[in-house]
């Protein structure tokens, strides 16, 4: 009876796939950075990834040389390119809200995961290690995650307030705390400006009289443009009329950030909330 | 006369109601007698003078200045085309002046501080194109040959913009208020720029007021009058223009307020004289943007939203209800 057992088991065993043999069987595509570093994270390649906002210094060098899918809003991929690499699964983002039905029509599975706060970047770590059937790698990575994170946010010594705004001209949007810049500007030790605005979207165009009544310390400005274009954007924001009463206009101290570190989310964390506290924040 | 003088006057409280509205209302509540103060001299200083003084005078300003100027470019140019449909958009502008800023926007972020002069620019351009198409061939200057003239240069403007948008989708966003048509509290470095373009269009339109309504009599009596129809046409086509671009440089694509609000003034005064619709409608478009900025920014506080929509709310109850009545 127990020899029977044992060779029933061992037969179970061979049948059903280990975990990083279920990986590897799934063709996976990422259209987001966040989705295609966290599978490298988790050592898995996808087969297919989006064109990031403003490049791709910020996908892991292991994804060199693979297949880019350009991205339309609100489409996302080409189907019949999409459809070429033959996807068992894609990581998907709710900014292609269209493109989303129209894979899952296909009989692609298509999952959301764009996190938009660092707590969500934490959830969607684990989930995608799910997915991928590496639950404990997913975990071993959330534990180093979230150390980086908290020697990054060690030793602030200031709490300047900051106002976090999306776009260009004298109309732009300001972030919230419920977007990725936002929560990250947080973290770094900033009090996120909003003029007690709240929005599902993570961001809204609030009256610049709330930018002059509040007064902010620091102003960063998350616009989409070149790296070569922040001297003559930061020149223009900080003439902007409307905020020149405001400290942060006085001080000089009004930021661009030209990539995409505080608009999209990334694996990144500790990288990114360093770098906040460092350019801008100084604290 | 009475009637006209009534409407005249209900106008005009109309318009100080939105100007003292547009300088009392805000997302950050001042006290209206601290307002007064400010506006004559003598605040007190500290933020409320700064809101008050830097971003709600010159916007409260802009606001009736572009207000006036698309009332005064809808009038002239329906006076001058003999076409109830004609606005800015019929010659072009609109479709210019967004291509000119969508432009900026999407593909020069770093110069985003010359979108006010892409927009006026292009606006011009467009313009410009269309009185050069309808001034050349068979019945040069005819008012249908200006209408078809610019109707093609706006597809054509517009399917740029639409192209550009759609080719650099990331970068939308940031173009949705000057497409929805909004003021900005950008102090008074937009109109420091833009005011000759308003004085030349503003000019021009006081000058056209006699012989745009001798053309109203119809293109042969005017000529027998001594009028010279094309000349006419093309000097109201041009201060429309001037006019438009310089509007839609300051507050992006407000078409409406130019179609609409010259049809108000001559439906609630029973005249089409040019000597009461041109400055009946300046005043309306005035009082109508201005009332309509207000809502915009104070609806839902501190959230701003485009002036656009709210202009169209205000204006197509009252069009609507006149036009029952006219009809």
């Amino acid at each position: 009876m127990k020899r029977l057992a044992l060779v029933l088991a061992l037969l179970a065993a061979l049948a059903l796939p280990t975990g990083a043999s279920a990986a590897k069987a799934q063709r996976i595509v990422a259209l987001t950075p966040f989705g295609a570093n966290t599978l490298v994270r988790l050592g898995v390649t996808p087969v297919g990834i989006g064109q990031t906002l403003g490049g791709n210094e910020r996908f892991s060098p292991k994804l060199k040389g693979v297949e880019e899918l350009p991205l339309s809003h609100p489409n996302g991929p080409n189907l019949e390119q999409l459809a070429s690499l033959d996807p068992d699964l894609v990581l998907s983002s709710p900014t292609w809200a269209k493109g989303n039905q129209a894979m899952g029509s296909l009989g692609i599975k298509v999952v959301i995961r764009e996190p938009r706060t660092i707590a969500g970047a934490y959830a969607d770590t684990y989930k995608i290690g799910q997915l991928v059937g590496m639950k404990h790698r997913a975990r071993l990575q959330l534990k180093a995650m979230r150390a980086r994170v908290d020697a990054a946010t060690r030793g602030i010594t200031e709490r300047p307030k900051v106002m976090l705004i999306l776009g260009v001209g004298r109309t732009p949007f300001t972030m919230l705390p419920n977007s990725w810049g936002g929560d990250i500007v947080s973290k770094a030790g900033g009090e996120l400006l909003t003029g007690g605005v709240s929005s599902s979207s993570g961001f809204e165009r609030i009256s610049d009289e709330v930018v002059v009544a509040e007064n902010p310390d620091i102003i960063i400005a998350v616009p989409h443009a070149n790296e070569d274009d922040i001297p003559s954007l930061t020149e223009y924001l900080r003439d902007n009329p409307a905020w020149a009463s405001t400290t942060a206009a006085q001080t000089g101290r009004v930021y661009v950030s030209v990539d995409n570190s505080l608009l999209q989310a990334g694996t990144d964390i500790a990288r990114t909330i360093r770098k906040v506290r460092r350019a801008y924040l100084q604290n | 006369m009475a009637r006209r003088a009534s409407v005249f006057a209900a106008l005009l409280v109309a318009l100080a109601l939105a100007t003292v509205a547009s300088l009392a209302f805000g997302a950050i509540k001042v006290p209206f007698s601290e307002v007064i103060e400010i506006v004559f001299g003598n605040g007190p200083g500290g933020p409320d003078q700064q809101i008050v003084e830097a971003l709600r005078l010159p916007r409260t300003v802009e606001a009736l200045l572009v207000g006036a100027a698309l009332g005064i470019a809808g009038a002239i140019l329906q006076g001058a085309l003999g076409n109830p449909l004609a606005s800015p958009d019929v010659i072009g502008v609109t479709g210019g002046a967004g291509f000119g800023a969508i432009l900026i926007i999407i593909l020069f972020p770093g110069s985003i501080a010359l979108l006010p002069i892409g927009a006026l620019c292009f606006g011009l351009l467009a313009a410009t194109l269309v009185f050069l198409f309808a001034w050349s061939g068979r019945n040069r200057g005819s008012a249908t040959k200006v209408i078809l003239a610019g109707i093609a240069m706006l597809s054509l403007f517009t399917a740029g913009t639409t192209g550009l948008l759609a080719a650099f989708p990331e970068r939308a966003p940031s173009a949705i208020f000057f497409i929805a048509g909004g003021l900005t509290s950008s102090g008074w470095e937009q109109l420091e720029t833009i005011w000759p373009y308003f004085a030349v269009g503003f000019v021009l339109a006081l000058l056209l007021i006699r012989p745009l309504d001798r053309l109203a009599l119809g293109d042969d009596v005017a000529a027998s009058l001594g009028s010279k129809p094309q000349l006419i046409r093309l000097g109201a086509g041009i201060a429309a223009a001037l006019l438009a671009a310089a509007s839609a440089a300051i507050a992006g694509l407000l078409g409406f307020l130019g179609l609409v609000v010259p049809h108000v003034v001559r439906m609630a005064g029973g005249s089409s004289s040019h000597a009461y619709v041109v400055p009946a409608s300046a005043i309306g478009g005035a009082a109508l943007l201005a009332a309509g900025d207000t809502l915009a920014r104070t609806l839902r506080a501190p959230i701003e939203m485009p002036v656009g929509p709210f202009m169209v709310l205000l204006g197509v109850p009252l069009f609507l209800w006149l036009l029952r009545k006219a009809v």
